[in-house]
């Protein structure tokens, strides 16, 4: 469903976006833009609120937030979370759950089809999405088995990653947020995943990308590297940024001076 | 007066002069309490009443290589009576003898079932599929299965009746003899689905010789009142017991009992239990397993999952071990409460709605428990086992629509 930019607002806006976890202030106030196509690194040490952000843009019932956050100019915040993914925001987990006794195949159909749905698209037959999906695995280095097996049951931690980037594959997103998705993936899996941001990159969807792998960040040409810290982007950069925290690491390269949103 | 009915009757006095009804003080029963011995009984008039034709059991033929021999016997005529009753337990004094001797008071006959070994050791199993309904108000139906030494048979098993069909109060008493030689495989599917003022109670009596392997997967709805009791007792070395049930529960009562009594060595046994209720449901699920002297290296799993979807509902999740050998392995555990959010958001942020997304991981873990049980998901769709647990969810989970299709 990726689209091209259409407007001057940038793809994903977030201004101020606050959360809390029970009782507990994670993020307190972060800023920043993404356009159509454009990729962002976000990086931070463990714990400074990486995926809290991730989640909290995506709906995670039990935060707290406030501040702003609009995709396409749509208030993301009001949406339930269906809602957030049906307008394009497709979140990449960390660690993807188990749903036993779910075919993978039933569940990624049933889901593309209700997104499809709710955009007036009719739906795909059981045929033809059997055959993207397995395009799709293919691609990815997914074995067509784990199509018919229970969503993510017994995958290991490479294949349930492979599994996440088929269905971000499948579903083309507005914007995707891809949470350590380099973790548990081999080289042929990185490259795999390089090649289908980059190709993804070129119709329109805007990625944001939290990892601590230089390498793949390096292959991945982003746009720019935003530092979280104490809550809020405390630095952004391009590629030098990532090499200098990557030598330096979090603790001896402490922020610059935060450089103005979207920068 | 013949024996069948000296027996019915003094089994009747037992229970109703002689204060043989009690279950108020035993523990498995605390939370969901029977009825009294009257309903179970019916009056005198019931035992003067013709047999049901077959008593309400229908099968199909199985079209395996290895014939079983399937007989309905009148428990009134004396020598189909004896082999009626042939290597039957007397009923005892155990706990649920008291439904035992309601049993023996009002059985008036039985279906009779040997499997024999197929000459081809590749053969497929026989396939059984029984059906028990009728239109009896009150009724004692009885099933007995043999399974020769090598026999491989897979059992399908239907207790219910379309609304309209047949009582909607009615009671029934049903005892399951199930009797694996040494090596016999029986893999059993399980539904009862009874109407919701129908009062249930069944009994499996399960014996597992040497090497003798009994799988059981089950879809149980409640009603009235709903007991599902199992009792496995592991007689032969070798043995392995493999039992999951799905206990769906709206406003009625269901009380799912497990006895594993492992008294041979490295014997193993799983019983597992998924219990959804919403409303004012009471749902029940004692899972106990007794390894006794001597049955050194048994292997006992249990697992509770007990999850509220709707409403206030109550669930007891009891698992149990009484272990009276020292070189055992045991693992239980249980879950109540909690619907899996993770699973839920991740299905939500694929863009499903939040009812779609709790379906589609209800139906899920349904499903896999049953396939877990029966260990072969071909097995699952032949048997209809997973059509049946959709079916059921989803009337389970519309009530309000299920409702209106039943009004038409």
């Amino acid at each position: 469903m990726n689209q091209a930019k259409t407007s001057g607002e940038p793809l994903l806006s977030v201004r101020k976006l606050q959360v809390d976890i029970a009782g507990k202030r994670v993020l307190r106030s972060v800023d920043f833009d993404v356009d159509a196509g454009e990729l962002v690194v976000l990086m931070g040490a463990n714990g400074s609120g990486k995926s809290t952000l991730a989640l909290a843009l995506a709906g995670h019932p039990r935060y707290e937030v406030s501040g702003t956050a609009h995709l396409g100019g749509q208030d993301l915040l009001e949406l339930p979370v269906e809602a957030r993914a049906r307008a394009g925001l497709f979140l990449s987990f960390q660690a993807p759950p188990d749903i036993p006794g779910v075919k993978n195949n039933l569940f990624i159909r049933t889901a593309l089809n209700a997104q499809r749905a709710s955009r007036g698209e009719p739906e795909i037959d059981a045929y033809d999405f059997l055959g993207q999906a397995k395009a799709g695995a293919k691609r990815l280095g997914l074995p067509d088995a784990m199509l018919a097996r229970p969503v993510n049951e017994g995958f290991s931690g490479g294949e349930r990653k492979r599994n996440e980037l088929l269905q971000l594959a499948l579903f083309k997103p507005r914007v995707a947020l891809l949470d350590e998705i380099d973790s548990g993936l081999d080289v042929d899996g990185v490259r795999a995943l390089v090649d289908l941001i980059t190709e993804m990159r070129a119709q329109g969807t805007a990625f944001v990308v939290v990892s601590h792998y230089l390498h793949m960040i390096e292959m991945l040409e982003p746009d720019r590297v935003l530092r979280l810290q104490d809550g809020c982007i405390s630095e952004s950069g391009d590629l030098e940024l990532a090499r200098s925290i990557t030598a330096q690491g979090f603790a001896a390269a402490p922020a610059r001076q935060a450089a103005p949103v979207g920068a | 007066m013949d024996a069948a009915r000296s027996e019915a009757l003094a089994a009747r006095a037992q229970l109703l002069e002689q204060g043989g009804w009690q279950f108020r003080r035993l523990e498995a029963f605390r939370f969901v309490a029977p009825p009294p011995a009257e309903t179970w009984l019916g009056d005198e008039t019931v035992l003067d009443a013709p047999a049901v034709p077959n008593g309400g059991w229908t099968w199909e033929p199985s079209d395996a290589a290895a014939k079983p021999d399937i007989r309905w016997l009148d428990a009134a005529d004396t020598s189909q009576r004896s082999a009626l009753l042939e290597r039957l337990p007397q009923p005892g004094e155990d706990a649920v003898a008291p439904f035992a001797w309601a049993h023996r008071a009002l059985c008036k006959g039985g279906l009779r079932i040997r499997v024999p070994k197929a000459a081809d050791p590749d053969a497929a199993p026989v396939m059984l599929r029984l059906r028990q309904s009728s239109s009896e108000a009150v009724e004692a139906p009885l099933l007995v299965v043999e399974l020769e030494p090598g026999a491989h048979c897979v059992l399908v098993e239907e207790h219910g009746q379309a609304a309209g069909a047949g009582p909607e109060e009615a009671v029934r008493n049903l005892q399951v003899h199930l009797l694996l030689a040494e090596g016999a495989r029986l893999q059993h599917w399980r539904q009862v689905q009874p109407q919701a003022g129908q009062r249930v109670a069944h009994h499996l009596n399960v014996h597992l010789d040497a090497g003798a392997f009994y799988a059981q997967a089950m879809l149980a709805t409640g009603s009235a009142y709903h007991l599902q009791r199992a009792h496995v007792v592991f007689d032969g070395e070798g043995a392995e017991a493999r039992l999951g049930s799905v206990l769906l529960s709206d406003a009625r009562q269901l009380d799912r009992q497990v006895r594993m009594i492992h008294a041979a060595p490295r014997s193993t046994s799983t019983a597992r239990a998924l219990a959804l209720a919403r409303g004012k449901a009471l749902v029940a699920a004692d899972l106990y397993a007794h390894v006794r002297p001597g049955a050194e290296d048994a292997d006992i799993h249990q697992h509770l999952a007990g999850i509220p979807t709707a409403g206030s509902p109550r669930l007891v999740m009891r698992p149990q071990l009484e272990i009276e050998h020292d070189a055992v392995q045991a693992a239980h555990g249980t879950t109540w409460g909690r619907l899996p959010d993770e699973a839920i958001f991740f299905a939500r942020q694929r863009g499903l709605d939040e009812a779609t997304a709790l379906s589609l991981i209800l139906h899920g873990m349904a499903a896999a428990e049953v396939v877990r049980a029966l260990a072969d998901e071909r097995l699952c769709e032949t048997v209809g086992a997973l059509q049946a647990l959709d079916e059921a969810l989803n009337r389970y989970l519309s009530p309000a629509q299920a409702q209106e299709r039943r009004d038409g």
